[in-house]
């Protein structure tokens, strides 16, 4: 089985954000409702100003904080190791929105961000929480994956797109994007990245890129002493910024 | 819980019948219902499903010149997805983020659905144009009738046509056979000095190319960036970046100093941000010349070297020194031998040799000690490239500064080197099926034809431009040279994005406005009647590749789906009106017949020059949905200059000057002109003394001359694209504003970034709704304090403040354009609008 990984190279993003767009895109996400968001920091003034970003899915960690407070199992971890919520079984409680210190989980039935708002200019007669004109194909619905247009009251998230990367042929150690006949089964995310940031691949597979790039490049984890062992690598480089844990000073 | 599952596993097959039952339902037809209010799930119903079957179809993206490959996926007859075609030279399997926009913009709920014309005489922002659907026959009529009545009144040149972003052959090469056959030269305004001109008008003065750059970012190792997002709008900007993976990462890597007037993504991926005064650049690469020549880091093999020093006979007498340039002292140019280059000892002796680190400092800001260490890495390191856009040369200086940052690349060798930069090589194309020769009658043929466009190009007020868009509505306001009648407009809309542009309100207040937008926009707001245009993913259309690594690429775009409203393609859309202009303009467009035909006429050549990726037809390059052959013909190495020999499959077959004057440095020496031969002409001289108010003798140098900053302020003012940002169409998409980043991003709207300093002297803070005032106006924006700009500039990029767009764009928070407060100035030069050159108030509302 193979334990599916991210490696986001910082040095190599430019904070385009196609990730963004991409994710939003191929998932059907609402506007603003980025499962895969960009994250930007400004900090000092010229010449120390610094603008930095900081792409981040899901992490999906090994010890997923999100699944071990799920009171109904929806929350769980694949054997190929992918976090996913089962549509079927949450009941929104939000309790894993709380607790994942990465903040990458949506529930559906939130203030839209900008109006008017979709849903309701696209309206669903059913329990989807909206109907776009340009949702995905009717057989990728897949609720027990966490995969389609977010019904009403559940949580969302990044599926390391669930529905491409569980139908690469077995043992393929990396989903490279340029490969034609691995293409379709990589994440939407790594395929449109244009600088190349973005590596997908199995990181118990000691042949793949991935595994290679953490040693190598000395990947790093965020948040690492929180115990959460993400899946997601970031490679550091020159000039790629991991925030800092600094003290968070919330305005009065 | 189980109750839960159970609930969602019925409602999911219901869900799966309703789908059904919608797609059968579309297949009786597209129904009509007026004025833009069918909602989306009617529009998706519309197209025919396809049995939970994926197809592809090849297209390229719309949303910037770059025309990036694209896969449009359509499966149960939607289009969900749009990815980068692989196996094209221009996309490469990727895309920007607004590559993925495509399918927001085909299913957008404002779209128009069909033809409509006004039925509110009255004219104004505020006024309902209480549009009625009318047909198609209705429409063109209504516009084939003005303009036979305007031929019979000798009157055809006051019916004009205004586009923005043409694409080729089906559209602008349409609206170019209108404008000959009709007899007006105001069909086929362009909007090319609103966007880009003085890089390309730099380009013809200095080296005889007018246009872009086609640049190789791979092998460059140093990359000096004046005023371009090369990570956020430079074109191609899905080709940057994926040129931006292989700079940064390759064993020697490119190192890149960019300079700008705010620290934005590109500045911040850099090593090294330059945060200049606006409108100074050209001081700052002067300063960089300056020292390539003192310090002797020019490169030898392009531009040549001094003689050397003939020493006395006596071997006795005291040695004398080299030649060389030293700061403050002219040079005989008898003592340089030039090679590639014109007039170096010249420029030296008149501008240059006062141009050092310090004399910059006083003008730009930037420390010395900052000039002369760029000035080193530049001179030391190869090969090397400057590149710059509209933040260096959106200035009345503009040309002149933009000359000497081009004039870096010549200094360094770059020029058709390899990891430097070269222009974009035409495509191929087979002949259009009919002449339109065979089809001039008198009245188009008359000498009475040769009236002035009413945006006075090419006439004593502007000699040099292209194109010059932005004088359109104050000329017609002024009623000279004359008032247009009517005016049909395709996408473009200066009454939002013109400089100045409330003076649009004005007069397309007086006319008789057409605009063929798929969109509700401003100018509809103004329009009689509104031709809506399909929009990309529903079109057939063509164009060659904007400049990118130089070999030619043909691009073609097939319709993913049917149209899905009553909307008609812009080309054909003038075909049909040509159809019914009186007399042989009328019979030209029946034999013509339609794009398609344009198109298989342009792919009958691809039968006997096949591309790389075998498209030979019409067919096969609808399947690919490209066609090209590689690789770029030229090399300049090391001095000489190559061409591509296809047998050694290798740069090896010498040029002779003559070959290399007229293929490549197309000026009038054959050389690289530090002293513009272009300026010098004699018609240029007398206008440019008497505009830049210059002796005859400094005109033809790239020189610095202080920018004249309009709009009366004491900041200056900036008006970006962000890497968000598809041009004009993008204000309406919630999905783009919900995302915009970085620092002038906000979920709901953008800011106006604005210097902690400069922000506490007005009493501003973080969040504050401030007013930026100017002579011209004022808009109402939120703040955004931010340290990352320079204390003497604001910056507000150009996305948000529409009024007449659509739904999502009426809380933005951004009370207007950007352009309400940008005075229309423009570079006497290139004509280019100084969009970065105002100076404004920002005052706490
Ligand atoms: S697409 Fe790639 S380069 Fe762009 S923001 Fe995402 S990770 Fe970074
Ligand atoms: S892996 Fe798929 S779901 Fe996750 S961020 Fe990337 S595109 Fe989105
Ligand atoms: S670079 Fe331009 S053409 Fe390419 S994907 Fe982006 S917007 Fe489209």
């Amino acid at each position: 089985m193979a334990k599916w990984g991210m490696v986001i190279d910082l040095e190599k993003c430019v904070g385009c954000q196609a990730c963004t767009i991409a994710c939003g895109m191929e998932n059907n996400r609402l506007p603003g409702e980025n499962w895969q968001d960009v994250i930007f920091f400004t900090e000092g003034t010229y010449p120390s100003a610094q603008l930095k970003w900081f792409p981040r899915p899901c992490q999906h960690c090994e010890n997923p904080s999100c699944m071990a407070v799920c009171p109904t199992g929806a929350t769980y971890k694949t054997e190929d190791g992918v976090v996913l919520v089962d549509w079927n079984k949450c009941i929104g409680c939000k309790y894993c929105m709380v607790a994942c210190p990465y903040g990458v989980r949506f529930y559906t039935d939130e203030k839209p961000l900008i109006a008017p708002d979709m849903r309701k200019v696209y309206p669903s007669k059913d329990d989807h929480s909206w109907n776009p004109p340009w949702k995905m194909p009717d057989a990728r619905e897949d609720w027990k994956h966490g995969v389609g247009i977010q019904p009403h009251d559940v949580v969302s998230k990044c599926t390391f797109c669930y529905h491409r990367v569980s139908k690469a042929p077995p043992g393929t150690p990396d989903l490279d994007p340029q490969d034609p006949k691995l293409r379709e089964f990589t994440p939407a995310c790594v395929v449109t990245c244009a600088p190349g940031a973005r590596f997908f691949g199995d990181l118990s597979n000691p042949e793949s890129n991935v595994s290679r790039m953490i040693g190598d490049k000395r990947g790093v984890r965020l948040l690492d002493q929180l115990g959460n062992k993400p899946q997601v690598y970031y490679l550091t480089g020159v000039g790629g910024a991991v925030p800092s844990n600094r003290a968070i000073h919330k305005k009065s | 819980m189980d109750l839960e599952f159970l609930k969602t596993a019925i409602t999911r097959r219901r869900f799966l019948q309703a789908s059904a039952a919608a797609g059968a339902a579309g297949a009786a037809g597209v129904g009509f219902n007026g004025l833009g209010l069918r909602t989306l799930s009617e529009a998706q119903a519309s197209a025919a499903p396809s049995g939970g079957q994926t197809v592809i179809t090849k297209s390229f993206c719309h949303q910037c010149p770059a025309r990036c490959g694209i896969d449009v996926y359509t499966t149960d007859g939607r289009v969900h997805a749009v990815f980068g075609t692989l196996d094209n030279p221009l996309s490469m399997g990727k895309l920007c983020p607004k590559g993925h926009y495509g399918q927001y913009f085909l299913y957008n709920a404002d779209r128009f659905k069909g033809p409509m014309k006004r039925t509110n005489p009255k004219k104004g922002r505020t006024e309902d144009p209480k549009f009625v659907p009318i047909s198609w026959d209705e429409a063109l009529d209504t516009v084939a009738k003005r303009m036979n009545d305007l031929r019979a009144k000798n009157e055809s040149h006051r019916f004009g046509l205004i586009y923005g972003r043409g694409w080729g052959a089906t559209d602008v090469g349409v609206l170019q056979t209108l404008s000959k056959l009709y007899g007006s030269p105001n069909i086929g305004l362009g909007h090319s000095s609103m966007c880009s001109d003085g890089s390309e008008e730099t380009k013809k003065i200095l080296d005889g190319n007018h246009g872009y750059n086609a640049y190789d970012y791979a092998n460059t190792n140093y990359m000096l960036v004046f005023g371009a997002g090369f990570l956020e709008s430079f074109r191609p900007f899905n080709g940057n970046m994926q040129a931006w993976g292989v700079m940064r990462t390759k064993p020697a890597k490119t190192k890149v100093t960019f300079v700008d007037v705010h620290l934005n993504t590109s500045a911040a991926s850099s090593d090294r941000a330059v945060l200049i005064k606006p409108g100074t650049d050209g001081a700052m690469a002067l300063a960089i010349a300056h020292v390539l020549l003192t310090e002797g880091m020019w490169d030898r093999d392009f531009v040549g070297d001094f003689v050397p020093v003939t020493q006395p006979a006596d071997p006795d007498a005291p040695r004398l020194p080299s030649y060389k340039f030293e700061t403050g002292k002219t040079i005989d140019p008898a003592t340089f031998n030039q090679k590639w280059v014109l007039g170096l000892p010249e420029w030296w002796n008149a501008v240059l040799k006062d141009c050092t680190p310090e004399w910059a400092e006083k003008i730009t800001t930037v420390p010395a000690k900052i000039i002369h260490d760029v000035a080193r890495e530049f001179g030391t390191t190869r090969p090397a490239i400057a590149i710059f856009e509209r933040g260096a040369h959106a200035h009345t200086n503009g040309t002149y500064g933009a000359m000497a940052i081009h004039s870096l690349n010549a200094l360094a060798g770059s020029m058709f080197a390899q990891g430097g930069m070269a222009y974009q090589l035409k495509s191929p194309a087979g002949k259009w099926p009919v002449n339109l020769d065979d089809f001039m009658d008198d009245y188009a043929k008359s000498p009475e034809r040769k009236k002035p466009r009413i945006d006075m190009k090419g006439t004593d007020k502007w000699p040099m431009v292209s194109n010059m868009l932005q004088e359109v509505a104050k000329n017609h306001n002024a009623g000279a040279p004359y008032k247009l009648d009517s005016c049909m407009f395709y996408m473009t809309g200066p009454i939002f994005s013109g400089p100045d542009c409330t003076a649009w309100e004005k007069m397309l207040g007086e006319i008789f406005v057409i605009n063929t937008s798929p969109f509700p926009d401003e100018t509809s707001v103004f329009s009689d009647l509104i031709l809506p245009d399909h929009t990309y993913l529903e079109r057939l259309q063509v164009a060659d590749t904007y400049p990118f690594q130089g070999y030619p690429i043909s691009m073609i775009r097939t319709p993913a789906v049917k149209p899905i409203y009553d909307t008609r393609v812009f080309g054909d859309m003038l075909i049909d009106l040509g159809k019914r202009i009186k007399g042989s303009t009328g019979e030209y467009y029946k034999q013509l017949g339609n794009t398609e035909n344009i198109i298989k006429g342009i792919a009958s050549i691809f039968a006997e020059k096949p591309g790389d990726n075998g498209v030979n037809s019409y067919e096969s390059w609808k399947e690919k949905g490209v066609w090209y052959q590689k690789p770029y013909l030229y090399r300049q190495i090391r001095g000489e200059f190559f061409e591509w020999d296809k047998l050694t499959q290798s740069y090896s077959k010498p040029m002779k000057p003559e070959e290399v004057k007229e293929k490549l440095l197309k000026t009038p020496s054959g050389k690289f002109e530090f002293k513009s031969g272009y300026l010098e002409e004699e018609h240029h001289v007398h206008y440019l003394m008497e505009k830049f108010g210059l002796p005859a003798e400094m005109i033809a140098f790239p020189q610095y001359l202080p920018a004249n900053h309009a709009g009366g302020g004491d900041l200056h003012f900036v008006s970006p694209k962000l890497a968000m940002q598809a041009e004009g169409r993008s204000g309406n998409l919630p999905h783009v504003t919900a995302s915009i980043q970085p620092s002038q991003g906000g979920k709901k709207t953008v800011y106006l970034e604005i210097h902690p300093e400069t922000a506490a002297k007005r009493g501003i803070k973080d969040g504050d709704r401030v007013r930026i005032k100017s002579t011209v106006g004022s808009i109402e924006v939120y703040a955004r304090l931010y340290g990352g700009i320079r204390p003497d500039t604001v910056a507000l990029p150009m996305i948000h403040g529409h009024w007449g767009m659509g739904r999502w764009t009426k809380n933005s928070g951004v009370s207007g354009s950007t352009n309400e407060v940008t005075p229309n100035v423009s570079d006497a030069i290139s004509g280019q609008c100084c969009y970065h050159s105002a100076k404004v108030f920002v005052e706490k509302v």
